[in-house]
């Protein structure tokens, strides 16, 4: 079966953006990833939630975009949270050595709790 | 599973998803960028660079970057990368020339003996060094990266080449097309009164043809038979061609020779096109067996060479002659409905009156015939004439 063509959603709430992407992280339509943070990143926020909650697999190609995503974020001292990861998802980051790079939670609230209490 | 095992796991995805990518139907630059993504993923590399050598200009362009000042990229010589093992990465490091800001790996790309372009990766968003298995595998990756850039170089070359042979064709057709239009003005010339006779034959028989349904190729050999149809006057007298009064039976015995010296013409010319030389030989041919050279008769005729019959009948009828006016269009297609079926074929001669009809109702983007008629012409009463012919002779067809 073919999949869902790969899309994002993001929403703010206080001075963090939560993304939502849906789908197979595996083709150049992931890079709608990268340019709507990039969007946020541009309007100069620098604390980013991914909720993984309707992409369950990624291949070498979304673990390319997202490593742009944590360079740019790097780049300007932000945070980057994930959130609802599948255990697929949750085995590659630990594999590839990026879970040290990230801030991974359960659920998409403790992540908006944990950096609103980074804020105050 | 152990972490290793699950990296080469996740190294042997990562070269599955290099297959499909390269070999995937997206265009070249979009698959290009889709490679190199799967590859710095698969290094977990932050910044990168696939470079193609172009050996016209003798430099390395920038095919897909992330991360690199192109400035910096720029001050990479293709003569010191060609230097290097093929395909083998090596740590920028331990080649000082190599150096460009921020890359730790470059592999020199190679299909064959031949310098494709390069490779460069950033160390690792881990910080971890690059293993002796990392290397093996961007190895295998570029060889996989080379030939894809090779077939590209390959396939812009064909195209290049293929452009350059359109071009050249064309502009041979159009020296082709000039040489016959100078041999139908030499032939036209000999004629004070057939002026431009050849030109406006290759027309109205490429006007009918079009109309019966030809391919453009058949198209195109009507229209160059039409040129030289009468290419064999040149060989007759301009006196007899000029001739105002009526020929003794030795000067039409004579005149008539000029379509088989047409044939004789035509025939030293290799054409494209088939039937041309047929087409020339036979235009004063009749469906009766009453013409000349052969007296062919009914399915010795082919289509062409009823068209140019037709278009050539036509065309001296409605122009004018050593001996007679013009005449006028209505009295001209008259004259060859009363030779249909003697002379003329009635296929042709409905398909001939609806091409003018549609050229007079302004139903053909570039009419053929319509502009070299007499300007004075009455088209309100030709276009009645039109009309009840091809619904005579369609009538007729149909019955047929």
């Amino acid at each position: 079966m073919k999949p869902a063509q790969f899309s994002v959603t993001s929403k703010l709430v206080g001075d963090a953006a939560i993304i939502y992407p849906k789908g197979y992280l595996n083709n150049l339509s992931g890079e709608s990833l990268v340019n709507e943070c990039g969007i946020y990143i541009g309007r100069g926020i620098t604390k980013i939630v991914v909720n993984f909650s309707e992409t369950d697999l990624i291949n070498s190609i979304g673990i390319s975009l997202l490593l742009q995503i944590m360079e740019d974020l790097r780049n300007i001292r932000g945070t980057i949270c994930c959130t609802n990861m599948s255990k697929f998802l949750r085995d590659t980051f630990e594999m590839l050595g990026l879970l040290q790079h990230m801030v991974v939670f359960p659920v998409e609230s403790d992540a908006i709790a944990y950096l609103k209490a980074q804020t105050t | 599973m152990n972490t290793e095992l699950k990296k080469a796991l996740y190294n042997l995805t990562a070269l599955a998803d290099l297959g499909q990518e390269i070999t995937s139907e997206s265009a070249f630059h979009k698959k290009m960028q889709a490679a190199f993504y799967v590859i710095t993923g698969t290094f977990l590399a932050s910044r990168g660079a696939i470079l193609s050598y172009d050996r016209t200009a003798k430099k390395l362009e920038t095919l897909t970057s992330k991360g690199f000042i192109p400035a910096d990229l720029e001050q990479l010589h293709p003569e010191e990368l060609a230097a290097l093992e093929k395909n083998e990465p090596c740590l920028v490091k331990d080649v000082p020339f190599l150096a460009v800001v921020g890359a730790e790996v470059l592999v020199p790309l190679w299909v064959r003996d031949q310098f494709i372009g390069a490779l460069l990766l950033s160390g690792k968003l881990t910080a971890d060094p690059y293993t002796p298995e990392d290397l093996e595998l961007l190895n295998i990756i570029a060889t996989q990266i080379a030939i894809t850039l090779n077939h590209h170089s390959l396939f812009v070359d064909l195209s290049d080449k293929l452009e350059e042979n359109q071009r050249l064709y064309e502009e041979m057709r159009r020296i082709y097309h000039g040489t016959l239009q100078a041999f139908a003005a030499a032939i036209d010339a000999k004629d004070a009164y057939t002026q431009n006779h050849s030109h406006r034959v290759a027309k109205y028989s490429a006007a009918i043809a079009r109309e019966l349904g030809w391919n453009e190729h058949d198209i195109e050999g009507i229209y160059v038979a039409g040129y030289l149809h009468d290419v064999g006057k040149l060989a007759i007298s301009n006196e007899l061609l000029n001739k105002v009064t009526p020929f003794t039976p030795e000067e039409l015995a004579e005149i008539r020779k000029h379509s088989t010296l047409s044939h004789h013409i035509a025939t030293k010319i290799n054409f494209p096109w088939k039937n041309v030389e047929d087409m020339v030989w036979h235009h004063h041919e009749r469906l009766d067996g009453k013409g000349y050279p052969d007296a062919l008769a009914r399915d010795a005729l082919s289509d062409g060479v009823r068209i140019i019959t037709l278009a050539d009948s036509f065309d001296a009828m409605t122009s004018k002659r050593p001996y007679r006016e013009k005449m006028d269009v209505q009295t001209a297609l008259a004259e060859l409905k009363n030779c249909l079926d003697s002379q003329f074929d009635q296929k042709i001669m409905l398909v001939l009156c609806r091409v003018l009809d549609k050229e007079i109702k302004g139903e053909l983007p570039e009419p053929e015939i319509l502009p070299n008629l007499d300007k004075n012409s009455d088209l309100t009463v030709i276009s009645a004439l039109l009309e009840g012919i091809i619904e005579e002779l369609s009538a007729t067809q149909s019955a047929a």
